[in-house]
């Protein structure tokens, strides 16, 4: 079977549209409550999905996912109780292409080893370690190598990455994750004085579909780049608007199929 | 192996946005240290404004109650009151010659804080301290310092309002800020180069601790032991005795309410490696793999894990860490005062503790060459409230 996530981009790819990604926290409200909200996705044409398994101390993100992170591990979210989710989903039906977001000491944790076969058990398509930068991936990679059913390890790449750029993106696979802003997630939408000009170097050197995202709210935040890049990723903006909205599954629905139409119009 | 690692441990685990500055930082490090001119003025200021050298001091009546003998390493004559100014003068130093013109630092007890406001406004640069919430409230008489120093103070308020946390916001502040902002970070722990770094500008401890007691035994000490929280003061202390294989040398981790409460700061002893703060080390974890709160009276060894050359050092044997706790370390800080009028910082009473445990089992004519971090006049309200019988504020 291929990948969720590399069959979903090449759907996107021919039907020429721009990829629409959120992100959000494992766990919120609920884990029931959670399920819900990857099915309403799915449903209102979110193209894939970021799950963030909650750490303890996350230094990539700003004070939005921090404390939805801090929130969800009170519930009592873990990675295995985020493995089950995904799993259950899968079991109904649900294909949206699901992308972890965590840390490397979860991982580490629960031993690279059996990470990468809960994984694969469950339906998890792509990983994102925010603090695994690509020096220090040899020994995830060999891990998911090992099996072709393995998620992809998606590459970020920084305003600041330049002479890395080939280095990061000679291999990857699924999307290229472009951080448009300096710092932590979640800042508002000051983007990189001269991030229009970084996103074509990446483009230009990329083979696969790049996803520009930190600080995004709304569609019109990405139109000065959208001739560039081939989706965007909406994270902290979203959580604030599923607190706001006590995670109403229709108001996510709304917010999704919204900014979908209009990143494509 | 890279030199990014010490066996297994070590690394750079932070996010893609600094792996460029770490990079742009070590070469910096690498050839600053190599630069005669840098190396230089280094010595000065440490000479001229920290007050090198520290005595090492022949505990008298320490040494005639308890047997070998005891000598002290007065890193608590330091300008500001311990060892973190050495490693800071040195950082700063390499800030400036980098072109950078603002300092960010994380503190826990506030002493390190202190030691970068400090040398900050001798640089004239501008100081941002994180510091948790729970520390301010806890640490106030630093808090003041700093701001006297000219520094913002920032309060942290995120998972435990602790070091910890503090460290977080100054590593995302810095991944925001690093072309104008040099992370001077105070432990030995953090990305490679920082633990080298902090090595490389805390060595002047034993470098200087073995010629004195060189001169005045005309031998090495069998044992050499400090605290270890992050491990600043005692991979400095232990730096130049390495190779010496025939002297043990011991850390000293804080066992808080004792190990078996599941209060305390022993890394070492009960942590697993785990990645925090840009490294892979030993790490105090729950059962999901997140960071679990040390505890420990010491406000400065009051952190859930520890250098990665300590984590490399104990795992090849080199070093033997122990643990020593609250109630044990106090007792030694009351020991010290009335047995040879210096009140140490709790940190630095910890090893002492260790010290006078290790000391029934040497001879006479042996002794304990002991790093005494910093001075407790920051704990007088820790001490007044533990003694008092009021538990203690943290």
């Amino acid at each position: 079977m291929k990948n969720r996530i590399e069959e979903k981009l090449e759907h996107i790819r021919e039907k020429g549209e721009k990829a629409f990604i959120t992100y959000m926290t494992c766990g919120l409200p609920d884990m029931e409550g959670c399920g819900q909200l990857i099915k309403a996705q799915e449903e209102a044409g979110t193209d894939i999905l970021e799950l963030g398994i909650p750490f303890s101390d996350p230094v990539a993100d700003g004070p939005v996912i921090q404390a939805a992170s801090y929130k969800s591990i009170e519930l009592g979210t873990n990675l295995k109780s985020s493995l089950n989710l995904v799993e259950t989903v899968r079991k109904e039906g649900c294909e949206i292409p699901i992308v972890f977001m965590m840390y490397f000491n979860t991982i580490l944790y629960f031993g690279i080893e059996n990470f990468v076969k809960a994984c694969i058990k469950a339906g998890v398509d792509g990983v994102i370690v925010p603090d695994l930068p690509f020096e220090e991936q040899k020994q995830l990679q060999d891990e998911l190598s090992r099996n072709e059913q393995s998620p992809i390890l998606i590459q970020l790449v920084s305003p600041v990455s330049r002479d890395r750029i080939p280095m990061l993106l000679e291999n990857a696979r699924g999307f290229v994750y472009c951080v448009s802003s300096m710092g932590v997630t979640g800042q508002a939408a000051e983007f990189h004085r001269d991030v229009l000009d970084y996103l074509k170097q990446v483009k230009e050197v990329s083979k696969i579909p790049v996803m520009m995202g930190f600080g995004i709210r709304t569609y019109e935040d990405v139109l000065p780049m959208k001739a560039v890049i081939d989706g965007c990723i909406v994270g902290s903006h979203f959580i604030n608007l599923l607190e706001e909205h006590e995670y109403d599954v229709n108001a996510a629905k709304e917010y999704c199929s919204s900014f979908r139409k209009g990143l494509n119009m | 192996m890279s030199s990014a690692y010490y066996g297994q441990f070590g690394g750079q685990y932070v996010s893609e946005s600094l792996m460029n500055t770490l990079k742009e930082l070590e070469t910096a490090f690498e050839e600053a240290i190599r630069d005669e001119a840098f190396m230089k003025e280094y010595h000065y200021y440490l000479k001229e404004y920290v007050g090198r050298e520290t005595p090492l001091y022949l505990a008298q009546r320490l040494t005639e109650k308890y047997g070998p003998r005891i000598y002290l390493k007065r890193e608590d004559l330091n300008h500001t009151g311990a060892h973190k100014i050495n490693n800071v003068i040195g950082q700063i130093l390499l800030a400036k010659r980098m072109g950078k013109t603002k300092v960010i630092a994380e503190t826990g007890a506030g002493q390190h804080g202190v030691a970068t406001a400090t040398g900050a406004a001798l640089f004239n640069m501008e100081c941002t301290v994180y510091m948790g919430s729970e520390d301010i409230e806890r640490q106030h008489l630093n808090v003041m310092r700093m701001e006297m120093l000219g520094a913002k103070v920032v309060s942290v308020q995120s998972g435990s309002n602790t070091l910890k946390d503090a460290t977080n916001e100054a590593i995302r502040t810095w991944a925001k800020k690093a072309e104008d902002t040099f992370y001077v970070i105070g432990s030995a722990v953090g990305p490679h180069p920082y633990p080298k770094m902090v090595k490389e500008f805390q060595k002047i401890i034993s470098i200087e601790a073995k010629r004195q007691f060189l001169e005045k035994e005309g031998r090495l000490p069998e044992v050499v032991m400090a605290c270890v929280g992050g491990g600043s003061n005692s991979i400095g202390m232990f730096a130049d005795f390495l190779e010496e294989k025939e002297v043990e040398l011991i850390g000293v981790e804080a066992a808080g309410l004792g190990i078996e409460t599941g209060k305390h700061a022993s890394a070492m002893a009960l942590g697993r490696p785990g990645t925090l703060h840009g490294m892979k080390s030993y790490l105090l974890q729950d059962d999901n793999g997140n960071v679990q709160l040390a505890h420990s009276i010491s406000a400065g060894l009051d952190y859930p894990g520890v250098g990665p050359e300590h984590a490399y050092l104990k795992e090849s044997g080199r070093v033997q860490y122990v643990s020593i706790t609250d109630d044990e370390a106090m007792a030694a800080l009351s020991e010290l005062c009335r047995l040879e009028g210096i009140i140490p910082a709790i940190e630095s009473a910890h090893a002492l503790a260790y010290a006078l445990k290790k000391a029934k089992i040497m001879k006479k004519e042996e002794a304990i060459l002991l790093c005494l971090s910093g001075r407790g006049d920051k704990d007088a309200h820790t001490i007044e409230a533990y003694f008092s019988g009021r538990g203690y504020l943290n």
